[in-house]
């Protein structure tokens, strides 16, 4: 689903993203970890087109990321989500929609279904300008999910939610993994990503430093901030 | 500015029916009628202009902080469309402001005085080429500049274009033709020839333009039509500087 072969992005004499290799397979739930400007953000830019590789190549369904094709079936939730204030929640999923070539009919009959997935019945029709980040975020992951996407691409997902909104979006992300959904997260939510994911890599200063299974990278007795700071501490 | 435009518009009907007289003479009809639709039309036109840039001095920059530019770039959209479709709509916009503003004269001249002005419409139509570079160099400039600063270059490329076009006028009178081959004044205008000829023609094309109201002199061979042609280079040069730019750009 997703490949990275070689990927290097350099700003300047720094070097952002430094070699890196991995690849998700399809249906898995992956997580990419590391500290604040490990180069966790950049990767998913490359992953989407936003910003190209100065080495390497990525690929997204089996196309290069620069295809805009390779996007087809993507759903991304952008970390510091934004939503236009002069919009509702409503309108603003249905512009993602019509973005996607449904019509309106079909468009309108994804938005009340991720409406209810997202749990912002009710509030849909306020204003953007009205609602607090957490729902904010909601709406972004329902935009996300609209054309129901094979592959979902999170970055900091929970980012801004309450305890039992961070819980919620856990268990929307885990019925999605039943249906099959192939999900990229990056987060620093340690405890979230050892609940729900199958597979992590950690990356430090660009460089990817370890990639396995949960259950292989976290031993008895440790949790996964145990190995986290271990790897990233060096 | 629209609203503005708008309410002049409506005012002017008014000096339709007004009666001139120019040195003890009453001007007939056709001769207001020819004279302030052009300079209706000049007015409109360059108002218009100046509402554009402001329309797409901000464009890229709010599409960013608002997340749009992610969410649609995450979409499989290419960067190619995304321009297109930024330059399109600000550029079809544009147009039909200017149109309709044109029309509402077209329409008071033709209800009121009885006179038709084939040519007004089009003329506003071949106007809307003027907006086209307007709304790409200001596009370009704000991917490579604040956008204020943006707009202050593109709108100092038409002042100086309509200045320019000013004194190029000036200087071809016979007074001004005397003074020009009179012994030590200056004859070497050629760079500034060069300069004048390759500057962005908004002001020439607007001239061109208005050729086709009515009351005009007509147009007179490739020295007409050059202004047109220059915009339109113009306007394809930085279309595609403008696309190749903004492949090369991150997305925030």
């Amino acid at each position: 689903m997703i490949e990275l072969n070689a990927v290097t992005k350099r700003y300047g004499s720094l070097a952002a993203v430094d070699n890196v290799s991995f690849s998700v397979k399809a249906g898995e739930y992956f997580a990419l970890l590391g500290p604040n400007g490990a180069g966790k953000t950049t990767i998913v830019k490359m992953l989407l087109d936003f910003t190209q590789p100065t080495a390497g190549s990525l690929s997204v369904n089996g196309l290069p990321s620069k295809h805009a094709a390779s996007r087809t079936a993507v759903g991304y939730l952008a970390e510091n989500y934004h939503i236009p204030p002069y919009l509702s929640g409503w309108q603003y999923l249905q512009r993602c929609a019509e973005l996607l070539d449904m019509s309106r009919s079909e468009a309108t009959d994804q938005c009340r279904r991720i409406v209810e997935l997202i749990g912002m019945q009710g509030r849909e029709h306020t204003k953007a300008n009205t609602y607090s980040k957490g729902m904010i975020q909601r709406f972004g992951l329902g935009a996300a999910l609209i054309g129901n996407p094979k592959l979902l691409i999170l970055d900091e997902p929970t980012s801004g939610l309450d305890p039992i909104g961070i819980r919620e979006i856990r268990q929307l992300l885990e019925s999605l993994k039943k249906q099959g959904m192939t999900i990229f997260l990056n987060s620093h939510l340690l405890s979230e990503v050892e609940k729900i994911c199958d597979n992590a890599a950690i990356i430090n200063c660009g460089r990817l430093l370890v990639k396995d299974t949960i259950s292989a990278l976290v031993k008895d007795g440790d949790t996964l901030e145990d190995v986290f700071v271990r790897f990233v501490k060096g | 500015m629209f609203v503005m435009c708008v309410v002049f518009v409506f005012l002017i009907r008014g000096c339709y029916q007004g009666n001139y007289m120019v040195n003890g003479e009453a001007l007939d009809a056709g001769t207001i009628v020819g004279a302030v639709s052009k300079m209706t039309f000049h007015f409109i036109a360059v108002v218009v202009m100046l509402i554009a840039a402001l329309l797409s001095m901000r464009v890229f920059k709010r599409d960013r902080d608002e997340g749009m530019q992610s969410s649609i770039l995450s979409k499989p959209i290419t960067r190619r469309q995304y321009v297109v479709g930024k330059v399109l709509g600000l550029w079809v916009l544009s147009t039909f402001f200017m149109f309709i503003l044109h029309a509402i004269i077209f329409l008071t001249v033709s209800v009121n005085l009885n006179v038709v002005m084939p040519g007004y419409l089009a003329a506003s139509l071949l106007c809307s080429f003027n907006l086209l570079f307007v709304v790409v160099a200001v596009l370009l400039l704000s991917l490579l500049m604040p956008d204020i600063v943006a707009f202050l270059c593109v709108l100092g490329i038409g002042v100086i274009s309509f200045v320019a076009d000013g004194i190029f006028a000036i200087s071809h009178s016979p007074m001004a033709q005397a003074m020009i081959q009179q012994p030590g004044s200056p004859s070497d205008w050629t760079g500034w020839r060069v300069v004048y000829y390759l500057w962005p023609k908004l002001s020439g094309t607007q001239h061109f333009a208005s050729s086709f109201i009515g009351g005009s002199e007509g147009l007179h061979g490739f020295g007409s039509i050059y202004p047109l042609i220059n915009i339109l280079i113009y306007g394809l040069i930085l279309g595609v500087l403008l696309f190749w730019r903004f492949r090369n750009e991150d997305i925030i």
